[in-house]
Order: structure tokens, then sequence, then C-alpha cells
């Protein structure tokens, strides 16, 4: 069987799996957080998705770079 | 299921040929039939169409104001103060956040719309799937939370934004390089990647489920079409997992917003 | 349309932007912030003014009705705690004044019932006294005059008489007494 397609998409998606992780972790830290302490949500809430943004924007660029090596 | 955008699954010659990205990318209708990225087409049709169906729809609930919503009324409230109140209320903060309802509430409606047409029949194009769209909106962000940065701390903003506090001085150049990158380059490049992304590859893995049974269910025999009914079964669950992350992804996009400018118009950095 | 697609598709990348789409998504986009800008946001907020002053009086009143109820409640409580202690008062008042007067009515009673029986003792003495004195006087002259006529012989005279009398007396004394000892 003949297998075709492009590498950039194995290489999209290796950069993925540490962005994953990443947001996995985020939101197990704020899950955890509020859990302890749930009136600090609010306060950990914009935070949590600062890290969200910074993490999943490694998987993103993964994305990018994808489509502009071609 | 999405009858112009399927590749010819039906050439039996070839196998099974898998829907492209450019299968989003459909002729053009004015000038009819005319290459993508020609003319007025389908995507530019949604959008205006979604900007109608928006305002007549926040018009309407919100003209007859009654003590006691009825059903419309109450559901345009309900969405109106689930971004006033927990998007820009809770994130913005309760001084300075009232400039900013109309904004955060254009984008939420125009965003979930826009995605959501990717989910209902005949229309069925997420028109942020289109990368233009995407970028325009991040762009708009980007460029308003510049001017409210530089608005709030003159052009000192720069430094505000760039230069931590607290970083020993060995490190500055590094971490000021690295916030340079990071705060003016990778954050509307993300900011409007991760709609389109997040569209597109929703709206792919449904064409492909959908094409994939398709051909599996009329163009093979035997034990094949046994597939064919799982992969359609896949499809319809990923159909409904995409309704649900095109409603994320509208609040993401608007909470983001909201850190955004709670960023630019908070004192310290 | 298949070579179209895939002459497209070696041309295309997805993240170069059709220019038009932006072009017309600013447009509709300022055309809808315009309109929530302008119709939408200022209505509901509208809206939303009114309700929560209505809930707001409503809860105003609710908690000014309550404070009422509070207030009145602690009126009566008050005025039962003043009713009671009054009573208390009063009961306390009233035994201790009946025990007075119990007390003024005991005494009152013990100095009458002393008062009498002092005058019934003077009474007695006096009457005691007067009866010697009268029985004396009686029992002398007729003894006297009984001796005398027994006699015969003139007792007149009167030193005589009366030591015999005396000795008469005396004598009954002592009958008396031993007769009381017996």
């Amino acid at each position: 069987m003949e297998i075709s397609g492009n590498l950039n998409a194995i290489g999209y998606g290796l950069s993925a799996i540490g962005g994953g992780i990443g947001v996995g972790l985020v939101f197990a830290a704020f899950i955890n957080g509020v859990a302890r302490q749930p009136e600090a949500q609010r306060v950990l809430q914009p935070l949590a998705f600062m890290g969200l943004a910074f993490t999943e924007a490694l998987a993103i660029l993964g994305l990018v770079f994808a489509f502009v090596w071609n | 299921m999405i009858p112009l955008a399927l590749p010819a699954a039906t050439n039996e010659s070839e196998g099974f040929i898998a829907p492209t990205i450019d299968d989003l990318h459909l002729p053009e209708i004015l000038p009819w039939g005319a290459h993508y990225g020609e003319g007025f087409g389908k995507q530019m049709l949604l959008v205006l169409l979604s900007v109608a169906l928006i305002s007549w729809f926040l018009v309407a609930a919100s003209r007859r104001r009654q003590m006691v919503p009825g059903k419309f009324q109450f559901l345009g409230e309900y969405s109106y103060n689930f971004v006033r109140n927990s998007v820009g209320k809770d994130l913005i903060g309760e001084k300075d956040f009232r400039p900013f309802v109309p904004v955060l509430v254009s984008l939420f409606f125009f965003i979930l719309v826009n995605n959501l047409f990717g989910s209902i029949p005949f229309l069925q194009l997420p028109t942020t799937s289109h990368v233009g769209t995407a970028y325009a909106l991040a762009g708009f962000v980007y460029i308003m939370w510049i001017v409210l940065g530089i608005r709030t701390h003159g052009i000192g903003y720069f430094k505000v934004a760039v230069v931590p506090s607290g970083v020993p001085k060995a490190f500055i150049v590094p971490v000021v390089i690295i916030e340079i990158v990071s705060t003016f380059l990778v954050r509307p490049l993300t900011h409007s990647l991760r709609l389109f992304a997040t569209m597109l590859a929703g709206h792919m893995i449904i064409a492909l489920a959908a094409s994939g049974s398709a051909f599996l269910l009329t163009q093979t025999s035997g034990a094949m079409p046994v597939l064919g009914v799982l992969t359609m079964a896949g499809g319809v669950g990923m159909y409904l997992f995409e309704i649900f992350i095109q409603v994320l992804q509208a609040y993401v996009f608007v909470l983001l917003t909201a850190v955004y400018i709670q960023g630019s118009i908070s004192e310290a950095h | 349309m298949n070579e179209a697609v895939i002459l497209a598709a070696e041309g295309a990348n997805p993240l170069v932007p059709n220019w038009w789409e932006i072009l017309v998504t600013v447009l509709g986009f300022a055309v809808l912030l315009f309109i929530v800008t302008k119709f939408v946001v200022p209505a509901f907020e509208k809206t939303y003014e009114e309700r929560s002053l209505a809930i707001e009086g409503g809860i105003a009143k609710a908690e000014a009705a309550q404070a009422e109820a509070n207030a009145a409640l602690e009126e009566y409580k008050k005025q039962l705690v003043d009713a009671r202690t009054e009573a208390n008062r009063i009961r306390e008042e009233a035994r201790a004044e009946g025990a007075q007067i119990l007390a003024e009515l005991k005494e009152k009673a013990a100095s009458e019932s002393a008062r009498i029986t002092e005058q019934a003792h003077v009474q007695i003495e006096a009457e005691r006294t007067a009866a010697v004195a009268s029985l004396r006087n009686e029992v002398g002259t007729l003894a006297t005059e009984l001796a005398g006529k027994v006699v015969g012989e003139s007792l007149a005279d009167d030193e005589r008489s009366a030591r015999v009398v005396d000795r008469f007396l005396a004598d009954l004394d002592s009958q008396q007494s031993a007769g009381a000892s017996n």
C-alpha cells in the first residue's frame, strides 16, 4: 500500500504534542486552584487564558510553518 | 451532505480522493463560476448575511423592553449579559469595562454566527475558516489594544509592555526580545490563527467523514459499506462536537480580546 | 472542474488571505459595531438599569418592611418584659404589704391582749384588795359583835378586839394554806 502525503503534517503533529501537554497542565493547575479556593476564580481565569494563549502559540506556529515551508 | 464541496469521489479509476483545503474555496458567485479570489464569493455573502442576521436579532431583542422578558428577548438578554458580565466585567474590571461592551458583544456575536454557519445545512461554510476574516478581526483587536495602551500610558506604553518589572539586569535583553516577539508578533498571529485553524480543521474533518462515507457506501462492495456506516456515525459525532467547538472558539476569542484590553489599560504590567 | 481544483490546490496557501474577504469582513464588522454601539447596547443597558432599579427598589422596600417588623417585635418584647417586671414588682409589693399588715395586726393583737390582760390583772388586784378590805371590816365587826354577844363582855376595847381579829385571821390563813398544800 502506498502512502502519499506531506511530511509537514507529521511536523505539525509533533509540534502539537508540546502544546497539548502544556494546555493540559495550564488548565489542570487552574482547576486545582479553583477547587481549593473557589473565590480566586476571577483572578485565576485571565491568567489561565493567558497561559493557554502562550502555550497554544507553539502549536499554532507549528501549523503556520507546516503551511509556509511547502 | 456537502454537495458542492466534495471532490469527485465518484471517479472509480482514481479511488478515493480526500477533500482538500481548496474545497472550501468555491468558485465565485460574481462573476459566476470565476476562480476563487477573483470576485465576490460565497464567504463574503455569508459575512454580509451574518451582519444582517445579528443586527436584526439584537435590535429586535432589545427594542421591546419588558420587565419580564419573553423567550426571544430572554435569549438576547441572556447572551448579552453573558458577554457583558462574565467576560467584560470579570476580566476588564468593574471600573473600566463599560466602553468595551459594544466591541465585545459585536465580536462575540459576529464570530459565533459566522462559526455556526459551518453547521447550518446548505450554508455549510464557517466563514472564519477563510483566513482573511480571522486576520481582519484579530487585526482590529490588535490595533485597538495598542491604541488603548498608548492612550493610557503615552508613548511609554511600549516600555511598559515589553520590560517586565523585577527582572535582573543580566537577563533584561533576552527577556525584552522574548516579550517583543510574544506580545507584538505572536499574540495577533495566534489570536487569528487559533480561530481560523480550529474552524478549518473541524470543517475538514466533517468533510472527510462525509466524503469517506459516501465513497465507502456507494463505491465499494463486500464488508466495506459497514465501515461506511461507522464513518457516518463518527461524522455525526464530529458534527455535534464541532458545534461545541464553534461556540467555544467564539468565547475564547472574546475572552482573549478582553484580556488584551485589560493588559493595555491596567496601570501596572 | 476537477482539474481546476487540483490546480488551485497546488497554488493556494490557506494562510494567504483573500484581500476582498478582509475588506468585506472589516466593512461588515464596522456596520455591526456601529449598530450595536448605537442601538443595541444602550437599549440593553437601559433595560438592565430599569430592572436593577426595580429589583433594588423591591429589595429596599422589603428591607424597610423587615426592619419595621423587627422594630415592632422588639417593641412587643420590650413591652412584654416591662409588663412582666411590673407584675413582679406589684406582686412583691403586695407580698411585702401583706406581710407588713400581718405583722402589724399580730403586734396589735399582741399588745391588745397584753393590755387586756394587764387591765384584768389590775382590776382583779383592785377587786381583791377591795374584797379583802371589806371582808376584813365586815368579818371583824361581825365576829366582834358575835363574840361580844357570846362572851357577854364588852369588847369595846378596840385595841383588844383588833388583836383578836388579827389572830383569828392569821389562823384562818394558816389553815387555808395547810389545806391548799394538802
